[in-house]
Formats: C-alpha cells, sequence, structure tokens
C-alpha cells in the first residue's frame, strides 16, 4: 500500500516545497499588512510616502522571491501518482460493486457539506448585521432578521423624551404623521433644525436646514424632501448621512440614536468655532461644517484627514 | 431667501385714496341667531368666521382745531397676526343718490410695537375697547356683527362688560374713489335683510 | 434673513466715487461672487411740524421713513435710538395724511443704490449713496443668510469682511450689542442704513476731496 503512493514522490522534495508555500504565503500576507496600515507617522509628507515605498517594495521583493523558490522545489518534486482528495478513503472508488454500494459519492457529497456549513454560519450574522444590505431586501424579510423594527411606539417615544431631556439646548419635537414610524424636528438652539425621519429606532434619512427657514410643506406637513437654500446647511446634512452609516450597532438602536444626537448637538457652535486645523472660519464661503465622530472638534471638509 | 428685485425703482407706494362706504345698524342679541342664519345664506360660501379684537383710539393733538386720529386693532385670537392701523377721514353724508356713508381711509398692517412707535410719533391713546362678533364676506362686501364690550381696568382686556344688549351690524366696501356704483349693491343687499336690520347711513355728527 | 453689517467704505485716495465701487465690484467678482440684479435703499426725514412742537413742549424729533428693495411691499418708519416700526406700504400714504404734523425735510432724501452680488451664503451689495444729484458716498453690505443671531457669527462676518474691505474693516455695528440673543430681524438692518446715512449727511459739510 505505502509503495503506491510513493511512487514517484521525492518526499525530501515535498517537505521542502510545504515550507516554501508557508514562507510564499507569510511574505504575501506582509504585502498587505503593510498595505493596510498605510503610511506610518512621519515628520513629513514626503519622509512619510518614502520610507512608505521603500517598505512596500522590500515586501514585493521578498515574494518575489518565494516564488521563485516554490517554482524551482515543484519541478523536482514531480508528478503525484493518481492523487485522491481524501487520501486513504478515496480507495473506496476503486471498489467494483460500486453500484450497490455507492459509499464513495455520498461521503464526498457529506464532505462538502460539512465544509460549508461554518461559511453558512458566519454569511448569516454577517448579514444580520449589515443594515445596508438588510435595507435593500424585501420588508418582511428585515422584519424577521430584525426583532427590533417590532419595538412599541411607546418605547421609541420614551427613548427620544430622555434624549431631549438630556440635552437642554436640542428640542424634539415627535410626530407621527405615516402611521407608527416617527419623525423628529430637532431644533438645535438658535442655529438649526434638523427633520429626522424614523424607522422604528433606525434614523432613515435626515435634512437639516436654517433656524429661519420654513421646515413645512403648504398643508402644514414635514417637508422631508426638499433641501435647505444655504450652501452650508447641504453640506452638514451630507455629513449628517455620513454619521448615519457611521453610528451603526444593530443590537443597540437606542444608543445609535442618542450617538447620532450627540454629534448633532456639536453643531451648536457652527458658526462660532473656527477650524481645528486651519485656524479660520471661512474656506470657499463656508464656516467648518465637518465634525469629528470621536472629538467633536470643528473642521472644514477638506480640512479633516 | 427673498427673491432678487427685478427693480431699479424707488420702492415706495401704496393705495392712495381709497374710500370706505359704510351702513350701519343694529340688532337686540334674541334676534343674532336668524340674522346669522340669513347671513349665511346670503353670503359667500365660506366657513362661518369669528374675530375678537382690542382697538385702541390713539389722538395726535396740534395747534388746528381738530386732532388727528388713528386707530390700532390687534387680534386677541389669532396670534403672529400683523397689527392694523387704521386711519379714518371726514365722514360725507353725501346727497339721496348715494346710498352710503363715506369716508376716506387707510388700512396699514403693521408689526406688534406699534403703540410704542404711536407714542414716540406723540399719539396719546384716547379710549380703547374690544370687539366680538362674527365676519361674513359677499364679493368685496364685508358684513360684520359684533357686539362692543368695555374694558373695566385700563390695558387688562381680561376684565370686561358689554356695552349694551345688542350687537352693531355694519356692511362696508372700501373702493377707489369716485366709484358710487358700490353703494347701489350695498343697497340692494341691505333690503334683503329687512325686516331682521334696517342698515343706514347715519351721521355721526348728528349723533355728538 | 440672516444676520447683516452695513458700514460705509472710504473713498480710495485720488479715485472717484464711481472707481471705488468698480473696484469693489471687481473684487467681488474675482472672489466669484455672483451677480444679482439690483437694490436700492432709500430714506426720507420728517420733523415735527412747528405747530406741535410748540403746543406740547417735547423737543423736535426726527422720524425716518425708509424702503429696502429686498423687502419690497414693506416701509420701514423709525425713530433715532427709538422703535423701529415695519409696516406695509399704505404708510406712506398716512404721511401725506400727515402733512399737518410731520413734515418732510427740504431735500433730505437720501438713498443707495447698487449691485447685489451672492457668494456662497452671502450677501453682498455695494452702492453709492447719493442726495439730490450728489454722489456722497459707498456703502457696503454683507448678509450671512444662514445664521439669525448676531453675536454667534460676528467673527466668522469679520474674517469675511476682512478679505473684502481689508484695512477698511468696520467695528461691530451697535445693533448687534443690543440684544445678547435675539434674533436678527430686517428693522436692525434698516436702522444701520439709518445711522450710515446720517454718518453721511454729517460728512456733507467737510467734502472730502475726490468725491465727484
Amino acid at each position: 500500500m505505502a509503495d503506491v503512493l510513493n511512487v514517484g514522490v521525492n518526499l525530501e522534495a515535498f517537505a521542502q516545497a510545504i515550507s516554501a508555500i508557508q514562507a510564499l504565503r507569510s511574505s504575501v500576507s506582509r504585502v498587505f499588512d503593510c498595505l493596510k496600515d498605510g503610511m506610518r507617522n512621519k515628520e513629513t509628507l514626503e519622509g512619510r510616502e518614502k520610507a512608505f515605498i521603500a517598505h512596500f517594495q522590500d515586501n514585493l521583493h521578498s515574494v518575489n522571491r518565494d516564488l521563485n523558490e516554490l517554482e524551482r522545489l515543484s519541478n523536482l518534486v514531480g508528478k503525484p501518482s493518481e492523487n485522491h482528495p481524501l487520501h486513504n478513503s478515496g480507495l473506496l472508488s476503486l471498489d467494483p460493486v460500486q453500484d450497490k454500494t455507492p459509499l464513495y459519492s455520498q461521503l464526498l457529497q457529506a464532505y462538502k457539506w460539512s465544509n460549508k456549513s461554518p461559511f453558512h454560519g458566519v454569511a448569516g450574522g454577517l448579514l444580520n448585521q449589515e443594515s445596508l444590505l438588510a435595507r435593500a431586501s424585501a420588508q418582511g424579510l428585515r422584519a424577521r432578521q430584525r426583532p427590533n423594527s417590532l419595538l412599541p411606539p411607546e418605547y421609541v417615544d420614551d427613548v427620544i423624551s430622555r434624549i431631549d431631556r438630556m440635552f437642554p439646548e436640542m428640542s424634539i419635537h415627535l410626530s407621527r404623521p405615516n402611521g407608527t414610524s416617527a419623525m423628529l424636528l430637532v431644533t438645535l438652539g438658535k442655529v438649526l433644525k434638523v427633520i429626522v425621519v424614523m424607522r422604528s429606532l433606525f434614523i432613515d434619512r435626515t435634512i437639516v436646514k436654517g433656524y429661519n427657514e420654513n421646515v413645512y410643506t403648504e398643508d402644514g406637513k414635514l417637508d422631508i424632501w426638499s433641501k435647505s437654500n444655504y450652501q452650508v446647511f447641504q453640506k452638514v446634512t451630507d455629513h449628517a448621512t455620513t454619521a448615519l452609516l457611521h453610528y451603526q450597532l444593530p443590537q443597540m438602536p437606542d444608543v445609535v440614536v442618542r450617538s447620532f444626537m450627540t454629534w448633532l448637538r456639536s453643531y451648536i457652535k457652527l458658526f462660532q468655532a473656527p477650524c481645528q486645523r486651519c485656524g479660520k472660519f471661512l474656506q470657499d464661503g463656508l464656516p467648518p461644517t465637518w465634525r469629528d465622530f470621536r472629538t467633536l472638534e470643528a473642521f472644514h471638509d477638506t480640512c479633516r484627514q | 431667501m427673498e427673491a432678487p428685485p427685478v427693480t431699479m425703482m424707488p420702492v415706495t407706494g401704496g393705495t392712495i385714496n381709497m374710500m370706505e362706504y359704510l351702513l350701519q345698524g343694529s340688532v337686540l342679541d334674541h334676534s343674532l341667531e336668524s340674522l346669522i342664519h340669513r347671513l349665511r345664506g346670503l353670503c359667500d360660501n365660506m366657513e362661518p368666521e369669528t374675530f375678537l379684537d382690542h382697538e385702541m383710539v390713539f389722538l395726535l393733538k396740534g395747534q388746528q382745531a381738530s386732532p388727528f386720529v388713528l386707530r390700532a386693532r390687534r387680534s386677541m385670537d389669532r396670534t403672529g397676526a400683523p397689527w392694523h392701523l387704521r386711519y379714518l377721514g371726514q365722514p360725507e353724508m353725501g346727497d339721496k343718490n348715494r346710498h352710503a356713508l363715506v369716508r376716506n381711509c387707510v388700512d396699514i398692517a403693521t408689526s406688534e410695537n406699534l403703540t410704542d412707535f404711536l407714542m414716540e410719533m406723540g399719539f396719546r391713546m384716547d379710549h380703547e375697547f374690544v370687539a366680538k362678533g362674527h365676519l361674513f364676506r359677499k364679493g368685496i362686501m364685508k358684513i360684520m356683527v359684533y357686539k362692543i364690550f368695555r374694558i373695566l381696568v385700563p390695558g387688562n382686556t381680561d376684565s370686561t362688560e358689554a356695552l349694551s344688549l345688542s350687537y352693531l351690524v355694519e356692511l362696508s366696501v372700501v373702493a377707489p374713489a369716485g366709484q358710487d356704483m358700490v353703494s347701489d349693491d350695498m343697497r340692494n343687499f341691505a333690503e334683503q335683510l329687512k325686516p331682521l336690520v334696517h342698515l343706514e347711513k347715519i351721521d355721526p355728527k348728528r349723533l355728538m | 434673513m440672516g444676520v447683516t453689517c452695513v458700514s460705509q467704505m472710504p473713498v480710495a485716495e485720488g479715485k472717484s466715487v464711481q472707481q471705488t465701487v468698480e473696484l469693489l465690484t471687481r473684487k467681488l467678482e474675482m472672489l466669484g461672487a455672483e451677480k444679482q440684479g439690483t437694490f436700492c435703499v432709500d430714506c426720507e426725514t420728517y420733523h415735527t411740524a412747528a405747530s406741535t412742537l410748540g403746543s406740547q413742549g417735547q423737543p423736535g424729533k426726527l422720524m425716518y421713513v425708509m424702503h429696502n428693495s429686498e423687502y419690497p411691499l414693506s416701509c420701514f418708519a423709525l425713530f433715532e435710538n427709538g422703535p423701529c416700526l415695519i409696516a406695509d406700504t399704505n404708510f406712506d400714504v398716512l404721511m401725506v395724511k400727515l402733512k399737518g404734523f410731520f413734515q418732510s425735510a427740504k431735500a433730505s432724501k437720501i438713498e443707495t443704490r447698487g449691485t447685489r452680488y451672492q457668494y456662497c451664503d452671502f450677501l453682498v451689495k455695494v452702492g453709492t449713496v447719493t442726495m439730490g444729484p450728489s454722489a456722497r458716498g459707498i456703502s457696503v453690505e454683507v448678509e450671512y443668510g444662514p445664521c439669525v443671531v448676531a453675536s454667534d457669527c460676528w467673527s466668522l462676518l469679520l474674517e469675511f469682511l476682512q478679505n473684502f474691505l481689508g484695512t477698511h474693516t468696520p467695528g461691530a455695528p451697535t445693533v448687534f450689542g443690543n440684544r445678547h440673543d435675539a434674533v436678527y430681524g430686517p428693522a436692525d438692518t434698516m436702522v444701520q442704513y439709518m445711522e450710515l446715512f446720517n454718518k453721511i449727511r454729517k460728512q456733507q459739510q467737510v467734502p472730502v476731496a475726490g468725491i465727484r
């Protein structure tokens, strides 16, 4: 039996080839690590770029070296005998009475299934978390996947009113013009108004307008479609939409709403805070419209990193 | 945002020389119901409109014999509505061919600091009252049925007292000077309100 | 309606009013501002007629009746350091009726006319101030539309003005200091124009060289 497997195989070369593959793998992953980490901090931008490029080049060279080594070894290994993917169990396929006992084909199928099953688990988890995908999927499907969309309106009211009490300079008016979905009109000091369209406790859409701008349509409903007349608030609207995508925590939607509102509150100084990077108020006629998600510091759109 | 102006013309203006044509009458409280009913049938089809106004009459005394009178009115039941400043000229009775009293009139909508401003101009408040009632329209005709309340404590519109047991009925039209035909329409309309109320042109000088 | 700052731009040395205005508008166009029609602000002065003055013994106050093409249906009436009434244009008719009590000062009508520029959320109006037939000075109005509280955006406005007017940047208008966080309104702009016009009227006695 052992002879059958060993025919034409140079075991020595085989072991070397395996270690060559390992070396290749690790050098490839170093390349990606280097790309992922990006530029290291250096005093000057030029220095940073130089160091990065040199590092990247080194890594690529080592990949090349390992690949050549592997190629050389693969010639030495020689052609393996009739290769059985399932090792010794492959001998089952040699059984001449296959029609009566289709053991081998069943075994292959079972192997494929068991191989796939861990991926199912991972993919399912990912799907559950990824709200963008969930949003695109059908309504009923999402309702099953996310039990949160079944939150009672009273709970939503409670969360919102707690946030309302948290920030004295921010007043939140909640209404439900279309069924159970809530709409919020957030007035921040005398600076701006924000229309927030909710689906359960998830924020679907926000529009930022000026304090003196009309937020109602002619028939007295909240106008959730038209944008602000002022460029500065159009910009802030864009940033608020970015913030919605940033603050995502499907298991704790109330935390998301609270973080978003905390972030929004930093706009109370929209016209009073100079940019933390360039120190100026205006850039292309606009004040610093960006607020950092963690530090809440003010930056111009082009000054943020 | 305001629309960009399209003209270089200096913006001065207003509508010069408007006249108010007026017929007056009154009904006792107990006939109010039937008058309202009749008016709803006769007038333009609209939601019944009520009003509650506080009117202050201001005088500016000069060396001339008669002081200059301005009326400032504000709505008590509609917050945010502009104040109404009104100038009324000397009433003219005219001859028999004109069926309504005519007086010059200027209506101005203003911001709510009107009283302060009039004081600054040198006006002094003469008297004030509260008017409460119903408003009807038919074309350009305006019909007001209202009761006048005396204000017991100056400036406090919460404590008031009805002046009489009747409602004042006024039929008025504001039109550019010289359009005396409107008084014919007014007379025709007044005819249709008889015998519930008799609207006449009443010379205020006769009452003094 | 946003926060507005009205200021006077002195005539550049050796230039006429017209040339200085052109200099300013060119600067605006370089900045990328877009021309958006024209504007006009006028002001008529009324004296309390002598008749009322004597009888009541009150000092002769001046009343200003103004119009602004930005608010074409409104009329603004104001006293120095007093209230500003916003009314519709029928107020002009009332002033005719009040002729016996308030008389317009002879040849006191002063106005500024010019071009309206939009730059981002800023509205800039550079105007030539005229009294009768002669040009007396230059007015510069800068409005920042998105903000409604003067004290919030003064630093921001100042930065814009410094870029645009350089050394002639004005100080904060007095109306900004009056009420801490009140909402800025059209009346506040008119008060600034009234003050500007009064300042220019007084300068009339000392004619500046270079004014046409």
